[in-house]
């Protein structure tokens, strides 16, 4: 099914941990150089930097090429230009053929802003042939048709983004056909199919035949882990209940089971961490961390517990103090973790981008305008961090 | 590292027995490391402490907590420099890694509250005066010294913007765009002359071997400055003396470029010719809207198809180039 020789690609992981290998000291120079040759890869695979350029680029020549042949074909109305569509959808798509199997393109840039055209144009093709009124089931059901395709052929982890929201759209518009009852069955739906994408990416990673999917795998697992959030916080089923269902609640007014969504809202991050401290997973530890502002959102919807500034104050320096211990604890390594950088090379490093968002979210926080609190100190100045929470 | 592929390797007898046991004891000892969970976890909470205590001041400026509140701030400050000069090791003219993960931060910390506090003291009692610009030129210096002196490249990043506001230009990078009012000369020229100070001094740091590393954080944001001022320039010039910039986005990008090349640098390869690319291409439209026709409009449509694919087999050449090199 992938659009890859397999075989090239599993040259491909045997030279990364070759490489790594030969990081660590752990094989010598000949044996390095014998595996190199061994196990050679002819895909075409540029520098990230070199990648986003040819993406930028090839995005530019598909739109320009695009209003080239709208040009010609502006006298034949609305037919002729789904007929163009579709001809760019099939085009960008036979072109990424081209360019993977002929010209070993992988990971070049190229690939991803076809495969992308590809999906986009055959969706306004859709779009103007059913003059946009079409029902969301049959937009999602086409979404995710594409993107699975185009996951299962050119294991492309952004459209395994797509392929998992088109599924949940599909859920929830079937959903929304139940009448009455769909305000308390969504929910339930959208966290069960989201556990079920959750396990199911878990099992697929570990089979030997999958391992080329590993990346569309992990992101999966990630997309999962929030959505199955999102599905159970109080906040979401609240106001998008509201919005969906027409409930017109009132400022204050619990919604039916109120109470259970709040034990989502607190729990289902905090579980997300533990399990990823017992399990040494990753994905767990940071999607856990990450949803800890979204507990602290939530309930500061509803209930101002403190001012902004104060509970600004406090959470930093609890933040503060937690990093502290833990850097403490883990100075001499204990269960298995370590507070030292491991040796793999972080992408963070290598554009010192550590440095960059200091730059881009600090600088304000210090230097509050003069003029804002001249008038009697009424705003704040440093609004340049508040927006995080 | 993966066993099961190193045990392959080790039966096809690419490799020795020695190795794939080494190979073993490696990856089963290996750690977990949560280093970047956890600075995350200081940045965030850095974040939050310098904005909440930055809102804390001017909300109760007219209370008695106030003074309470500046004393807390001035305390903290001075808990963290002492903490910052306690732990650091010995200042060089090369790289100095931080003691810990926590020193980084805790110095971070220390700078913003030293800043809100100065700028505290400046806009309530004009301690250092109005002139020269003193409420951004004293946190910037203050920032400098702080990033020299203790090696931190986010301190020099924010004495960077500092610099920039100094001069009138805001160059936080998500605002380097919005913010700024690109049809005024003077921005256009203050621009101009901040990127190129910031280039030089890139260049000097590198050849004075004078804190080396941190020639990529300055020439980082002197390129973008530079080309993005030389572009807008361009713009601005729209009815007059376009083609005069375009001369020097054209003897900038062959410099730029020549640097690049040296540095090994696919990052700037790339940031060059895009904005190369987009200078080219408003000199093109520009003079095919001269000529007015309709023709124009496909020639227009032609150019950027062409120019595109020219523009990818540049990058193309040039990544082959950087690698073998």
């Amino acid at each position: 099914m992938i659009a890859y020789n397999s075989q090239s690609l599993d040259n491909l992981y045997i030279q990364e941990q070759i490489e790594m290998a030969k990081g660590a000291d752990c094989i010598t120079a000949e044996e390095y150089n014998a595996v190199i040759t061994a196990h050679p890869v002819d895909l075409y695979t540029p520098n990230p930097y070199m990648r986003i350029g040819i993406f930028i680029l090839t995005v530019v020549i598909l739109m320009f090429s695009f209003g080239f042949f709208c040009l010609l074909s502006m006298s034949g109305g609305e037919g002729a230009f789904t007929f163009l569509c579709f001809l760019f959808g099939g085009g960008s798509y036979g072109l990424a053929e081209y360019m993977v199997r002929e010209k070993r393109h992988y990971k070049s840039g190229a690939d991803a802003a076809l495969i992308w055209g590809a999906g986009i144009f055959l969706l306004s093709a859709l779009g103007i042939a059913t003059n946009g009124d079409a029902p969301v089931w049959v937009w999602s059901f086409v979404a995710l048709l594409l993107s699975v395709f185009f996951v299962m052929r050119f294991a492309d982890v952004s459209m395994s983004v797509v392929a998992h929201l088109s599924f949940l759209g599909l859920i929830f518009s079937g959903c929304e056909k139940l009448g009455a009852i769909a305000k308390l069955v969504v929910p339930f739906a959208v966290m069960l199919a989201s556990a079920g994408i959750y396990f199911l990416s878990v099992k697929l990673i570990a089979v030997h035949t999958y391992r080329h999917y590993k990346k569309c795998l992990q992101m999966l697992q990630v997309c999962a882990l929030i959505t199955l959030y999102l599905a159970g916080n109080y906040f979401v089923v609240r106001e998008v209940g509201n919005e969906m269902f027409r409930l017109d609640l009132q400022p204050g007014q619990d919604i039916p089971g109120g109470w259970f969504f709040w034990i989502l809202t607190v729990t289902l991050p905090l579980i997300y961490i533990y399990t990823g401290i017992r399990k040494k997973d990753r994905i767990l530890i940071c999607t856990g961390l990450f949803l800890i502002a979204g507990i602290v959102y939530t309930i500061r919807y509803y209930h101002s517990v403190a001012p902004l500034e104060v509970a600004m104050t406090l959470g930093g320096l609890m933040m503060v103090g937690v990093a502290y211990a833990l850097i403490r604890y883990l100075k001499t390594p204990r269960h298995g973790f370590t507070e030292a950088s491991s040796d793999e090379k972080h992408a963070m490093e290598s554009l010192q981008i550590e440095s960059l968002v200091i730059a881009q979210t600090m600088s304000h926080a210090a230097t509050p305008r003069p003029d804002q609190f001249e008038l009697g100190g009424g705003s704040g100045g440093g609004g340049g961090a508040s927006g995080d929470y | 590292m993966d066993i099961d592929l190193f045990e392959q390797l080790q039966k096809e007898g690419t490799i020795s027995a020695a190795s794939a046991e080494k190979v073993r004891t490696i990856t089963a000892s290996r750690l977990f490391s949560v280093h970047w969970e956890l600075k995350t976890i200081l940045y965030l909470g850095v974040l939050l402490l310098s904005g909440g205590l930055g809102i804390l001041i001017y909300k109760n400026i007219d209370t008695i907590g106030h003074q309470v509140i500046l004393l807390a701030i001035a305390l903290a400050c001075g808990g963290c420099f002492y903490y910052s000069f306690r732990h650091k090791l010995p200042f060089s003219r090369t790289k100095v890694p931080a003691p810990n993960s926590f020193f980084d931060y805790i110095l971070l910390l220390g700078c913003l509250l030293l800043v809100t506090f100065i700028t505290y003291l400046q806009v309530q009692y004009n301690v250092f005066g109005t002139r020269y610009g003193a409420a951004t030129f004293i946190p910037m210096l203050v920032l400098f010294f702080s990033a020299y002196y203790f090696d931190h490249l986010g301190i020099l990043s924010m004495a960077i913007t500092n610099l920039a506001a100094w001069m009138g230009v805001t160059v936080t990078p998500l605002q380097l765009l919005t913010n700024n009012d690109f049809s005024s000369y003077t921005l256009i020229y203050t621009g101009l002359v901040l990127g190129a100070l910031l280039i030089i001094t890139a260049l000097l740091s590198h050849r004075l071997q004078f804190k080396a590393h941190f020639s990529f954080t300055y020439s980082n944001f002197g390129t973008h400055v530079f080309l993005i001022a030389n572009l807008a320039g361009m713009f601005a010039a729209y009815d007059g003396p376009y083609g005069l910039w375009f001369l020097l986005l054209v003897v900038a990008t062959i410099f730029f470029y020549s640097q690049a090349m040296k540095q090994h640098s696919f990052y700037f390869v790339l940031i060059i010719t895009l904005y190369a690319y987009i200078g080219l291409s408003f000199i093109v439209v520009r003079l095919l809207m001269n000529a007015g026709s309709e023709g124009g409009i496909y020639a227009g449509l032609l150019y950027f198809i062409m120019s595109g694919i020219g523009a990818i087999l540049l990058l193309i050449n040039v990544n082959k180039k950087l690698k073998t090199a």
